[in-house]
């Protein structure tokens, strides 16, 4: 390699870590902020690397004591102010919309790929089409339905709504990794013997793990960030963490450490989800199977 | 094994017909190709042979009994597909004993008859791998091993050897062929390639539009093809054509065209003065000092053991096949001649052979 060769090199790798550098500050910043005083929060200039750390900001997110015998502090304004939120309900409606979502996803997917019907092109729009409706709109009428359900404040109101808003995405995406597997691999199997049920199970599902793990992904995510249909929907039984971050602006001021600790403590589940799925993710589709 | 026939079978996508009428019947044990360029159906019919397709019109019958409406896994035949559709997140063992785990067949004798077809097609020692650790070649073993496990009454290929290379393709031939004779299952095939047709059919079916242009031997549709389509359609390089007339010279007649005089077979009920073409092949133009044809030699193409001889006779272009150390310089003259026998004529306006 040239001299020439590996400056260039150096200055692609000067450049890309920029780059990294660029994405990661942000979150570097916030997360540091939730281990920050309120003074150190406040400083100016902005006190980036220098502060002293606290844990603070999250004993009282989550109104328990982390550190050796100390005490709880008592907030101004009386008692634990902000109520340890509940990351829980964050886990589960997370993860119960995707797990239904995904599942209904994929079946109805897999049909909209293989079976033939006529206006299966006009179902595949219409299918889109519900997502293209701003989720605002349907906040207040859902309220008085869900009201009279009984599913107003409940864990499966909650699912529900979320697994239905992922619904047409997760639709179209898995349709998409079904396309990718070849239908010969479908028809080889009906020769071979195997009902349509067995195909989907044995055959072609594995081989849309990655297609699976993507879509979930993107499903947790929604769900992990949803806000409207949870404030409307819900009341005391259930706070999902935008919901409870929100409460963090008040009338005598942003809580920005408490806000932060509540966003680094959420980060942790979504990116262990992640990292679950990721192997999936990146696995090749086909496999080989197939002559490309 | 099994007899496979058809009786005037139409197909129709939507309403688009792409079969007419076709009737054919396969003998029980025999080799058949489907022979023809792509969209003539040939594919179709052979989808439609394993129930992948349905049937328009017309009876398909198999060992005598009619499977319009039978379903595919009912049918008895197993299939070995262009791009091989292994199941990617099953082993090689897996995927050959598919269909019998399917049918329950019991563990043990599974991995046997697994392990049986897998060395029938030298795949013995790659059972635990995936299709993905495996070449093309060896992914092609693998379908075919697939089918065989099965011991179907007929086995469907569907231009298997497409992807593979030159080379691999020729082996392959000669293995699916080996495999024919040795296990003597009633085989249909489909392929373009008129090589494969060639060298691996008992009978080939030419087809052209959702029609069958001709059935009969390799030797049948080189030496006496029906039409002009079928004469082109077989033989490599492909056969010459010159348009011209029928003339008697008492009871001699001759193919006359310009700068072409070819004694015609005595035999020959064609009217004088008819236009005709002539379908002349290249192996057929023999060198000649004598002959009647007199070419310039525009380029010679060394093949290996032969060479093909791109001529122009009278403005008209022609090959002919000479061997290797055939005396001829690019520019020269030639002379060539053909036996009256090789001559093959057809109707100008219908194609059809006179």
């Amino acid at each position: 390699m040239t001299v020439h060769s590996a400056s260039r090199r150096r200055l692609r790798i000067v450049a890309a870590w920029s780059v990294v550098a660029l994405f990661v500050f942000p979150l570097y910043y916030w997360i540091t902020t939730a281990f920050k005083n309120a003074r150190d929060i406040f400083d100016q200039p902005p006190s980036v690397w220098a502060f002293d750390p606290t844990l603070k900001n999250f004993e009282e997110v989550f109104g328990i004591s982390l550190g050796f015998l100390r005490q709880q502090e008592v907030l101004p304004g009386g008692g634990n102010f902000y109520m340890a939120p509940r990351l829980w309900d964050s886990i589960v409606v997370a993860f119960g919309s995707t797990v239904l979502s995904v599942t209904l996803a994929t079946l109805a997917a897999y049909a909209l790929s293989r079976f033939p019907f006529r206006g299966r092109h006009a179902f595949v729009a219409w299918v889109l089409s519900t997502r293209m409706m701003p989720p605002v709109a349907v906040a207040i009428p859902l309220f008085f339905i869900y009201k009279d359900v009984g599913l107003l404040d409940t864990y499966a109101g909650v699912i529900l709504i979320h697994a239905v808003m992922n619904l047409p995405l997760a639709v179209l995406l898995m349709k998409s990794f079904f396309d990718d597997v070849p239908k010969e691999i479908d028809e080889s199997a009906i020769i071979d013997g195997a009902s349509r049920w067995l195909i989907f199970r044995r055959v072609v599902l594995p081989m849309a793990k990655g297609g699976i793990a993507a879509t979930a992904v993107l499903c947790f995510i929604f769900s992990w960030t949803e806000f409207v249909f949870v404030l409307t929907l819900t009341q005391t039984g259930l706070k999902t963490v935008p919901v409870v971050s929100s409460s963090f602006v008040t009338s005598t001021g942003t809580a920005w450490g408490n806000m932060a600790a509540l966003g680094v403590a959420a980060m942790v589940p979504a990116f262990v989800f992640i990292l679950l799925v990721q192997k999936q993710l990146v696995r090749g589709l086909t496999l080989g199977s197939l002559k490309q | 094994m099994a007899t496979v026939e058809y009786r005037n079978i139409t197909k129709r996508f939507e309403s688009f017909e792409v079969m007419r009428d076709l009737s054919l019947s396969i003998a029980d044990g025999e080799f058949a190709v489907l022979l023809g360029a792509s969209g003539c159906g040939k594919t179709t019919l052979l989808r439609m042979t394993a129930g992948l397709e349905t049937v328009t019109a017309g009876d398909l019958l198999i060992d005598g009994l009619r499977v319009n409406e039978v379903p595919p896994r009912d049918r008895d035949i197993a299939m070995v597909f262009q791009n091989y559709a292994l199941y990617p997140t099953m082993t090689v063992a897996e995927n050959i004993a598919f269909s019998l785990e399917i049918r329950r067949v019991p563990k043990a004798e599974r991995r046997r008859r697994a392990e049986e077809a897998a060395a029938l097609v030298g795949l013995g020692e790659h059972l635990a791998r995936y299709p993905r650790e495996l070449s093309g070649g060896q992914r092609q073993r693998v379908a075919m091993a697939r089918a065989m496990v099965r011991e179907a009454k007929v086995f469907l290929f569907d231009e298997p050897l497409s992807n593979l290379d030159a080379k691999l393709r020729a082996q392959m031939r000669f293995e699916i062929r080996q495999l024919h004779d040795r296990l003597g299952t009633t085989t249909i095939y489909v392929t373009h390639d008129q090589i494969e047709a060639m060298t691996m059919a008992d009978k080939i079916v030419l087809m052209r539009g959702g029609t069958i242009e001709q059935v009969g031997t390799p030797d049948e549709l080189y030496d006496r093809p029906v039409s002009r389509f079928a004469a082109d359609f077989i033989g490599s390089p492909a056969m010459n054509f010159v348009e011209g007339t029928v003339e008697a010279n008492g009871n001699a007649p001759a193919f006359v065209a310009e700068g072409i005089h070819l004694a015609l077979p005595v035999s020959l009920t064609v009217a004088p003065g008819s236009p005709v073409v002539c379908g002349i092949r290249p192996p057929d133009l023999v060198l000649n000092a004598d002959g009647s044809i007199e070419g310039r030699l525009v380029l010679a193409e060394k093949t290996g053991p032969d060479v093909q001889l791109h001529l122009s006779v009278a403005g008209q272009d022609f090959i002919a096949t000479a061997s290797r150390d055939a005396a001829v310089e690019a520019g020269g003259l030639v002379r060539l001649s053909v036996a009256p026998d090789k001559l093959h004529l057809f109707d100008p306006q219908s194609g059809r052979r006179l």
